[in-house]
């Protein structure tokens, strides 16, 4: 019999071990979070200061560019592949036609200013470039991007006409504001679209520079930009939306950061594989500003009547604004339809422009919240498709007040052919919900739908009545 | 057989029904059978009079006998279902007072409403049966009372006019005597179907008829607003227009349905469904029953969203209910008893070997003749049709509540000891009455009441400021014996009874009581006006002295009434809704199982106490209170619930006082004994020459007894330390309970393991001899253990035994350790385990004592081996030659051992 010194330091190992082992294997410890959204949200790289980087005197927004590109060599180069510069897709195959479109605000039509072509110069003061007055634009020159627009952060840059600088505009110090593009930079063309504050979208407007929480949970409650889910790689940002893309590629979505099945009711947990995150936590749309819901373009150019910016104006004609707007639900997979200049349509009933693809029977097609504008907007009636009017600029209907001259200089435009005979047809356009989601505590109840007059027309959707009584469409 | 055509018709419509639902499964794919909601199958109808005759011809008040009998069996449902009956079904049998006459609505007294249904017999008529219709017809669904005698075998109508029969009397208010009821007149009224079928019924319209004794009519005054009936002054008059030419209600107007939840809260308790309309509620209104006299609101509304003027609301973003936020319907759980869709056989006649008997009432059948009597609880004051008590689903009947516990420990025995209410309604955010004062009168000849769950005064406006408040919890007892935790209103009320057997004094003779006129008796207003102005304000309506009780015992007396006294009664009502889902629920085990437990929270009951009488728990209710009622020094009145009285040990909260101050003695006891004995032990060695005595190398212990030993050690501190948390977790604020139950149980485990082993280790090692004194020359061994301990260790004298491998207990350690690993180690696993035991077979530990018993004894068990732990480890310093030989030969297993003169002798 050995006398060890230090037994009785393994004798304290093993008594130790004998305890605490069991301990740590039979106690129940709390199951680790099923959602940890903060992992996938990137870390904010930190700006340089650029305030004695930028020190010649700019007199153009170009000269500018080319301070940049002195460090930043390839910037605009990528900035000219992208979307943000070329108002335009690549070319994509989309269900119901022969060949692949290629579809932006460069040449589709929607139901709010009709188009751009022959309008250039009042469009283009968003376009992230410089210049762009007419069809002659030339993509190839990068000299012409512009890099203010996205990353400057002192608050006083303007664009105007064809995206060029205001006059009396600062280059200098707006150039040595730059940094990462905050909510102001891309608010200062997303949150206008539509030619004023939160006229477009319904989901995007000014509120969003400084919410509360109740207006966006993600920005109000966590001070998120839009660049926290809007990432981009080489000027790339992603995102997309059916109002000008028809392909589904480079998509956001909640699960990207959040866990699909994280409710902790495996009934409502049921509910993501037929309803978007989308409809549940954002019970309603332009919760602070009334965003435009109907613009009838017919009643324009008359001068006799009132003119209020929510009702009627002698060069746009009559609309109807809407808060809180309870949004129409339909299914819908990611992917639209467009309709394209030179379509043909049936005046008698309402045109969608971008009609979301998806019904029941599609397994990808979730219900999706959608904030859906109509509008009036001219058609020719001889050759049956939407007519591309030119509003602004010399000659335009805005000025004249002369549809028939309108239109043939937008036809001059387009290379469409104007038959001379014009009236105007309803016409509808999707806008998915999707940004201003509500803090949890305000999402959608049960009863929102699951009622007698509840959101959701059931049968319009598919369903032979009530899923709660009749079953998800997977049992139907 | 005259309903023969009309039962095939029913069966028609539930062959289209059964066909709409198979070709839902069957051709869903192609051809989906879209029912719009609030869509009726119902079949258009014609209304008809009590003689059958279409109303349009005889421009007679709607008959629902005739109209919905012509199709269902109407007197079949009206002789099965409580909602008519409301007690006439039990009528004589007495309830919760002796003056009770039935254990529902009609003929139960209830000190809220007040007024007293008089009986045959009764001297004073109170309520004679039309002003019961009158007054209390406005939560009666018509029927049962309203249209038959007491004795259930006439009409009303047949009576035959006697102003003495409460049954076709009425108290004139003006003269105070009873006069003839001409039933010819008024009519009676009808089990009214509309009211809770209808989308929309007019249940104002129908309470104002009803009130105006206009009882035929009631029916047709719930069509009100509808369009099919409008009103000229106190003549209704049926509008063509929204009939057929056959003289059938155009389809439109046919909204029959299934009672939704704002059919049922127009008699039950504020409903409100529309989630865009914000919902208000005055503090206390007594219009909403159940919500007047619990708090519940069934509402799926978010409560932030509410329109309450309730205290730190903007965090409250659960619903109200959460069963309405569901789309649980009141209907899916209190169902029609023989609805073949819910009806599942009672467990007790379902044979064992079946699992679902599929053989079920045909719809048609159904529709027929549906049972009007409704699934139910054993909600306390509820206390109509007691046979039917607890035939509702309750929760467990679709919650498999074990899958989402799996977090709480000792599940069943939460599960045995607790309703689920006890935890998933955790508090009403809404206003509920308190108590009700009759013994005084207020200037409109209302009670002096308190309303529960408000701060400051409670105003008409919906303003008063809304606290809510937590339920108290008491023991109640289901028809099945068993006994579990809920949550309760408790409402007390005083008042003035008279006469023996005694009955509560009538509202007219109080009223004459206490007014002159329209004003306060000149010598009530002397001498209860305490701040001389004139005036009695609602303050100073309050018998606190005798005098004040004398004044109006006498005016009482002066009336007639003999031995007019103050009784006090408390009644508990059940709150069973305004349930919320686990993210809200009580999952802090420390909300019960600390000092503060929720299950001890008491309830206020009254500011004052009138009279100075100490109400009374009425004994219909079933739950049990064993608790206590106090004042405080303010004069408030609360009750104090007792669980330890209901058998009930809540870890964390109960104690026995005794046992804890015996223990902390008993520990300290042994510290200072310790003390005191190594204090001299050292005064004595100091004065004593150091002895450098002859030692000798021993392996004393083995390797495993070692292990043994300080696995044991270890585990028993472990066990005292969780379990002093366990004991008292206020003091251990930074443990988590839950975790620390866990860690004791697992603990336990080791030790009882450890022992075990060691056990069969000393039984086969025949080391167990060791621990077993022999009785031969023991006691005188043990004197002189006794005295090397009282005197030769402070002499320096020598161990008087020698300690050996073989022989390591002196007789005292002998006797000790006997004690110890035979009767307190076993003692406190046998307690332990049988604790632990509770949540699976309660019936062990509930046999020897239950845990009000074997937790105050486990309790003291440890603190008995902490005393002997001290005294324990104090001894090792007395066993060897050095004070740390002896632990240190526990770890290293060798010991020098002194070697005696007789010993060294030898070796010499």
């Amino acid at each position: 019999m050995q006398n060890n010194k230090n037994i009785w330091v393994y004798g304290l190992i093993v008594t130790l071990a004998l305890l605490l082992i069991p301990i740590f294997v039979f106690t129940s410890r709390a199951a680790p979070p099923a959602d940890s959204p903060w992992d996938n949200v990137p870390n904010r790289a930190t700006s340089t200061d650029h305030t004695y980087l930028m020190e010649e005197p700019f007199e153009t927004g170009q000269e500018v560019t080319q301070a940049c590109l002195e460090c930043h060599e390839d910037a605009a180069h990528e900035v000219s592949q992208t979307a943000h510069w070329n108002w335009e897709s690549d070319p994509v195959m989309v269900e119901g036609r022969d060949e692949p479109i290629s579809t932006g605000k460069k040449n589709t039509l929607n139901n709010f200013c009709i188009g751009i072509q022959s309008n250039w110069t009042g469009c283009t003061s968003c376009h992230a470039g410089y210049g762009w007055e007419d069809e002659s634009f030339d993509f190839e020159n990068t000299a012409n991007v512009d890099c203010l627009v996205c990353h400057e952060t002192s608050g006083i840059y303007v664009k105007g006409n064809a995206g060029v600088p205001v006059e009396g505009v600062d280059l200098l110090a707006v150039a040595q504001s730059v940094g990462s593009p905050t909510r102001q930079n891309c608010g200062s063309c997303h949150f206008r679209g539509g030619g004023g504050n939160a006229v477009k979208h319904g989901d995007l407007d000014e509120s969003l520079y400084y919410p509360t929480e109740d207006v966006d949970v993600h920005m109000g409650r966590y001070d998120f930009q839009c660049i926290d889910c809007h990432q981009a790689e080489n000027h790339e940002i992603s995102g997309r939306s059916i109002t000008v893309s028809v392909d589904n590629a480079n998509q956001i979505y909640c699960t990207d950061c959040h866990n699909s099945q994280l409710h902790e009711d495996e009934r409502i947990n049921a509910h993501t594989e037929a309803v978007a995150c989308q409809t549940c936590h954002i019970p309603e749309g332009a919760v602070r500003t009334a965003t435009k819901t109907h613009w009838d373009w017919s009643t324009a150019g008359d001068p006799t009547r009132e003119e209020d910016p929510h009702e009627y104006l002698q060069i746009k004609g009559s609309f109807v604004y809407q808060r809180n707007f309870i949004p129409e639900y339909y299914w819908y997979n990611g992917v639209a339809d467009r309709y394209l200049l030179g379509d043909v349509l049936d005046p008698n009933i309402v045109t969608p422009l971008n009609m979301p693809f998806g019904d029941i029977d599609d397994a990808t097609a979730k219900i999706w919240p959608f904030k859906v504008h109509y509008a009036k907007q001219p058609y020719d009636t001889v050759y049956n498709y939407l007519l591309q009017p030119k509003t602004v600029g010399e000659g335009g209907f805005w000025t004249e007040f002369d549809w028939n001259q309108a239109f043939i200089l937008g036809s001059l435009a387009t290379g469409l052919p104007y038959s001379g005979e014009y009236d105007f047809a309803e016409t509808s356009m999707f806008w998915p919900t999707t940004h201003m989601v509500a803090p949890k505590e305000e999402a959608l109840q049960c009863t929102s739908c699951h009622n007698d007059n509840g959101r959701l027309d059931w049968i319009a959707l598919g369903y032979p009545g009530d899923p709660i009584n009749w079953g998800g469409r997977l049992d139907n | 057989m005259k309903q023969l055509p009309s039962k095939k018709l029913l069966l028609a419509l539930a062959l289209i029904q059964g066909l709409a639902t198979l070709s839902s499964v069957v051709l869903a794919a192609e051809a989906p059978t879209p029912v719009a909601q609030g869509t009726p199958l119902h079949p258009t109808f014609a209304l008809l009079d009590s003689e059958g005759v279409n109303v349009l011809e005889s421009e007679a008040p709607v008959s629902t006998m005739r109209t919905c009998g012509a199709c269902h069996d109407a007197e079949f449902i009206s002789t099965h279902s409580f909602h008519t009956s409301l007690g006439l079904d039990d009528f004589g049998t007495t309830a919760g007072h002796l003056w009770d006459s039935s254990p529902g609505y009609f003929g139960n007294w209830n000190p809220l409403t007040y007024r007293y249904l008089s009986t045959v017999g009764d001297e004073r008529l109170d309520l004679s049966t039309a002003e019961w219709v009158m007054q209390f017809g406005d939560r009666h669904a018509g029927g049962g009372p309203a249209a038959t005698s007491r004795d259930g075998t006439t009409v009303l109508g047949a009576l035959s006019a006697d102003d003495g029969n409460p049954e076709t009397a009425i108290l004139n208010a003006e003269t105070a005597a009873a006069q003839t009821w001409d039933w010819d007149t008024s009519g009676t009224t009808e089990m009214n179907c509309f009211l809770c079928h209808l989308v929309a019924p007019n249940n104002e319209a129908r309470t104002q008829a009803l009130q105006a004794g206009q009882f035929a009519w009631a029916s047709t005054a719930t069509l009100e607003g509808t369009g099919i009936v409008t009103r000229e002054g106190e003549e209704w008059a049926w509008a063509r227009s929204a009939f057929q030419e056959n003289g059938e209600l155009d389809s439109e107007y046919v909204t029959v349905q299934d009672p939704s939840n704002a059919n049922c809260g127009q008699c039950h308790g504020l409903v409100h469904e529309d989630p865009n309309e914000l919902l208000v509620q005055e503090a206390c209104d007594d219009t909403n029953w159940e919500s007047y006299t619990t708090g519940q609101i069934h509402s799926p509304q978010r409560i932030n969203n509410s329109g309450l003027n309730l205290s730190e609301k903007e965090g409250l973003s659960r619903s109200w209910d959460i069963h309405s936020e569901r789309l649980v319907e009141c209907v899916d759980c209190h169902f029609s008893l023989n609805n073949p869709i819910f009806y599942q056989e009672d467990e007790d006649s379902r044979p064992e070997h079946l699992t679902f008997d599929p053989r079920r009432l045909d719809l048609g059948d159904y529709l027929y003749q549906p049972i009007h009597q409704f699934a139910r609880g054993q909600s306390a004051q509820n206390t109509v049709a007691p046979e039917l008590f607890d035939t509702m689903r309750r929760c467990e009947s679709c919650h498999a509540a074990e899958t989402t516990h799996d977090w709480l420990p000792y599940q069943e025995r939460h599960f045995a000891a607790l309703s689920c209410e006890t935890c998933h309604i955790p508090q009403m955010y809404s206003s509920a009455i308190q108590s009700k004062d009759w013994t005084v009168l207020k200037q409109d000849t209302s009670a002096r009441d308190e309303c529960r769950g408000v701060t400051g005064p409670v105003d008409t406006s919906a303003n008063t400021l809304v606290n809510g408040f937590q339920p108290v919890i008491l023991q109640s007892e289901s028809v099945d014996g068993t006994r579990s935790l809920s949550t309760y209103n408790l409402v007390s009320s005083w008042y003035w009874v008279y006469d023996d057997p005694p009955k509560p004094v009538r509202l007219i003779d109080l009223e004459a009581a206490w007014f002159d006129g329209d004003a306060y008796a000149e010598d009530i207003v002397a001498l209860f006006d305490t701040n001389d102005d004139g005036r009695l304000q609602e303050q100073e309506l309050l018998i606190d002295t005798d005098d004040k009780q004398a004044l109006i015992a006498t005016r009482l007396t002066e009336l007639g009434l003999e031995n007019p006294h103050i009784v006090g009664e408390v009644q508990p009502y059940s709150i069973n809704h305004n349930v919320t889902n686990g993210e809200w629920a009580i999952k802090d085990c420390q909300v019960c199982h600390s000092e503060d437990s929720l299950l001890t929270q008491d309830m206020q009951l009254a500011a004052q106490v009138p009279g100075g009488v100490m109400p009374e728990f009425i004994d219909s209710a079933n739950t049990i209170a064993s608790g206590e009622i106090y004042q405080d020094e303010n004069g408030a009145l609360y009750y104090s619930p007792k669980p330890q009285a209901d058998g009930l040990y809540i870890l964390g909260h109960d104690s026995v006082t005794w046992v804890d101050w015996f223990g902390v003695l008993a520990v300290l006891g042994t510290m200072v004994g310790a003390s005191v004995h190594g204090g001299l032990r050292i005064f004595a060695s100091m004065r004593r020459p150091k002895l450098q005595p002859e030692l000798k190398r021993v392996y004393m212990y083995g390797m495993y007894e070692r292990l043994w030993h300080w696995l044991q050690t270890f585990t028993i501190l472990a066990l005292t330390f969780t379990g002093f948390i366990i004991h008292k977790p206020e003091m251990f604020g930074i443990f988590s309970f839950r975790y620390v139950v866990q860690v004791h149980n697992i603990l336990a485990a080791i030790l009882i393991a450890n022992a075990f082993l060691a056990l069969f280790y000393h039984l086969a090692s025949g080391e167990i001899k060791q621990y077993i004194p022999q009785p031969r020359g023991f006691f005188g061994q043990a004197v002189e253990q006794t005295l090397y301990y009282i005197r030769g260790i402070f002499r320096g004298e020598d161990h008087p035994f020698e300690k050996s491998r073989e022989k390591k207990l002196n007789p005292l350690q002998q006797v000790t350790y006997f004690g110890l690993l035979n009767v307190l180690l076993p003692l406190q696993i046998i307690t332990g385990a049988l604790m632990w035991g509770a949540q699976r077979w309660p019936e062990i530990p509930n046999a020897l004592g239950g845990l009000p018993f074997l937790g105050p004894f486990h309790t003291l068990v440890a603190w008995s081996l902490v005393a002997f732990i001290i005294m324990h480890v104090y001894l090792t310093t007395t066993a060897g030659h050095t004070p740390q030989a002896g632990i240190k030969s526990m770890i290293m297993g060798w010991d020098d051992v002194e070697t005696h003169s007789s010993a060294s002798e030898e070796q010499n």
